[in-house]
């Protein structure tokens, strides 16, 4: 009987390794990070507890003078963490940020995969592209000269006009750097990783299904109202997801426009905030100059309690996906 | 009732191919009219210029008259053509993340009926005149795709008959189907003559003997004859429609 060479089943063996290694390398990354991150925060929940998430005020404490001693932890005197306005402020300007991006990049999308054809849609498509490859510090030196002098100026005075009504669209407008400005720069970030998701998804929307709708009369609007949007709807949540996801953690062009501000709860649109992760960056330094190092653990909580809110929002969108799709989706797709 | 079409030097292109020839022919109201042919003939290209959905595609472009009675329906607005020329497509399309009920009560909701029991009895009759009710009367709310293939197809026919036209275009609706729902679905066009225009684009020279009135020969484009189904098919003028009868090709 004839045999496979055995150098092709030597280099079938070092295939099969290599793949499992490199497909399971992104579990065991996100594992590891995981663990670092969570056993770096072990001081940091027992000295705050659960006031870590409801305490409004981070205070390193009096570094240079004596140690006090609280649940079994050694801090500076005075110190404490309460993470609630970080906490508030990336909840608030992502959303912000979501509420502009999701629309402006859905409509994006549908002329992207509809309504243009050619040159103009493989140009306007790589721009969006390029919108994505902006490194975040670029987005936010044009947020710190472009658009925070703007907001302070000109669209923040248009919008308390609403304050009337809303009452967190109520002035003063102050710098410009604030809860809007981080929403509009985080949504700017956003809209290319929504929009071509989105794209991409509309396009795999069969041929067969849009020719109905148009079939039947439906206008352009309605066949992508009524078919196309639907039936992507899972996908689109996911898109939808993934942006929420980003802007929570982007880091470098809020914390440049945020205003930076610490144990400050947002009262209007133009408060100035901190995001979590601009916190962790803005801070580390004068965290590491804490002796007893608590200052580190706790934006190493943090840290925690970002990487948590990032996962709690991923499945909140996919049970959203989950309990819509179950009632029309149980058949077959074409 | 249906409306008689009347097409006059119609042409179509895909990007720089010509795939219809100077098309002219009288469609009669009330009465099925068969188009057959083999592969790329030409044949769904000419059903789609009679709804103007040959020109929805990239690419796609159509010259010449066409007039659904007395109106010209390259002067009308496309969207307006598409209410009262329906089509069966090929391949069962019922809206997938739409329930059996929703998908034939889209097509009205959006010509404004908002009235519920209007609805339901509109859906009722069109699923009824489909051949449909008594299958699915129990599961209205019930995903479409979960039907049958055959069921499927019906469902498309109610949908298109829901928005009441005057033409309904068939794009092969059987060639998908297995034999009993191909028989129901050609039992359902003889019912549906009586108030409709068809025109059925099919593969099966049985069908179109079955069930036309009249049958169009179409090749590469061109229109080659066009006349009563049975003279067509007992004693055909042109040779090339005698080879293609017979079996020689296609």
């Amino acid at each position: 009987m004839r045999k496979v060479s055995s150098a092709s089943k030597t280099a079938d063996k070092v295939f099969r390794v290599a793949t499992g290694l490199c497909a399971s390398s992104p579990v065991l990354f996100l594992v590891a990070i995981g663990i670092v991150v969570f056993i770096e925060s072990v001081p940091s929940i027992k000295f705050m507890g659960w006031h870590f998430l409801t305490g409004t005020q981070w205070n390193l404490g009096d570094m240079y003078g004596n140690l006090e001693v609280k649940n079994g932890v050694s801090a500076p005197a005075g110190a404490t963490y309460g993470a609630l306005p970080y906490i508030v402020g990336t909840l608030a300007s992502s959303v912000i940020a979501l509420l502009i991006a999701v629309p402006v990049a859905i409509f994006t999308a549908i002329i992207l995969a509809y309504r243009v054809r050619g040159p103009v849609k493989t140009v306007l498509s790589i721009l969006v592209e390029l919108l994505a490859g902006i490194p975040s510090v670029v987005f936010g030196l044009w947020g710190v000269i472009v658009l925070a002098p703007w907001v302070a100026q000109f669209f923040g005075p248009l919008l308390t006009h609403l304050g009337v009504v809303i009452p967190f669209f109520r002035g003063p407008v102050g710098t410009g750097m604030g809860l809007l400005s981080s929403g509009l720069i985080l949504a700017l970030m956003i809209v290319p990783i929504i929009t071509a998701t989105t794209r991409d998804l509309l396009e795999q929307v069969p041929i067969l299904y849009r020719e109905g709708g148009i079939g039947l009369g439906m206008t352009n609007w309605e066949v992508v109202r009524k078919i196309c949007l639907p039936y992507v709807k899972d996908g689109l949540i996911g898109a939808v997801a993934l942006g929420w996801g980003r802007a929570m953690g982007e880091t470098m062009a809020v914390l440049m426009v945020s205003g930076s501000a610490i144990n400050y709860l947002p009262h209007s649109i133009f408060s100035p905030i901190s995001t979590m992760a601009a916190v962790i960056a803005d801070q580390l330094d004068s965290a590491l100059t804490d002796a007893t190092h608590l200052a580190v653990h706790a934006l190493a909580e943090l840290a925690l309690v970002l990487m948590l809110l990032t996962l709690i929002t991923n499945f909140l969108a996919r049970w959203l996906v989950h309990r819509g799709g179950q009632r029309v989706r149980s058949g077959v797709r074409a | 009732m249906g409306q008689s079409i009347t097409v006059e030097n119609l042409q179509a292109w895909y990007g720089e191919q010509l795939t219809l020839r100077e098309i002219s022919m009288d469609v009669d109201a009330n009465q099925v009219t068969a188009i057959i042919g083999p592969s790329g003939c030409g044949k769904s290209t000419f059903i789609r210029c009679l709804n103007r959905l040959h020109e929805t595609i990239p690419q796609g472009k159509v010259r010449g008259r066409v007039r659904l009675g007395t109106e010209d329906l390259y002067a009308m607005d496309p969207v307006d053509v598409r209410r009262v020329v329906g089509m069966v497509f090929q391949k069962p399309n019922p809206f997938p993340t739409m329930s059996i009920y929703e998908n034939v009560a889209i097509g009205l909701k959006l010509g404004g009926i908002r009235n519920k029991s209007e609805l339901l009895d509109r859906v009722e009759q069109s699923l009824r005149m489909a051949a449909l009710w008594d299958e699915v009367k129990d599961r209205l709310h019930k995903p479409a795709v979960a039907l049958s293939g055959g069921q499927q197809q019906r469902l498309c026919i109610a949908r298109a008959l829901a928005v009441e036209p005057e033409v309904l275009l068939m794009d092969e609706p059987a060639s998908a189907l297995d034999p009993v729902s191909t028989l129901r679905v050609e039992e359902l066009v003889l019912q549906l003559k009586e108030r409709y225009t068809i025109l059925i684009v099919t593969h099966n020279m049985q069908q179109a003997a079955r069930i036309a009135d009249k049958t169009a020969f179409f090749l590469n484009g061109e229109l080659i004859e066009y006349g009563d189904t049975t003279t067509m098919f007992t004693k055909p003028a042109d040779k090339r429609t005698e080879d293609y009868i017979t079996g020689r090709f296609g």
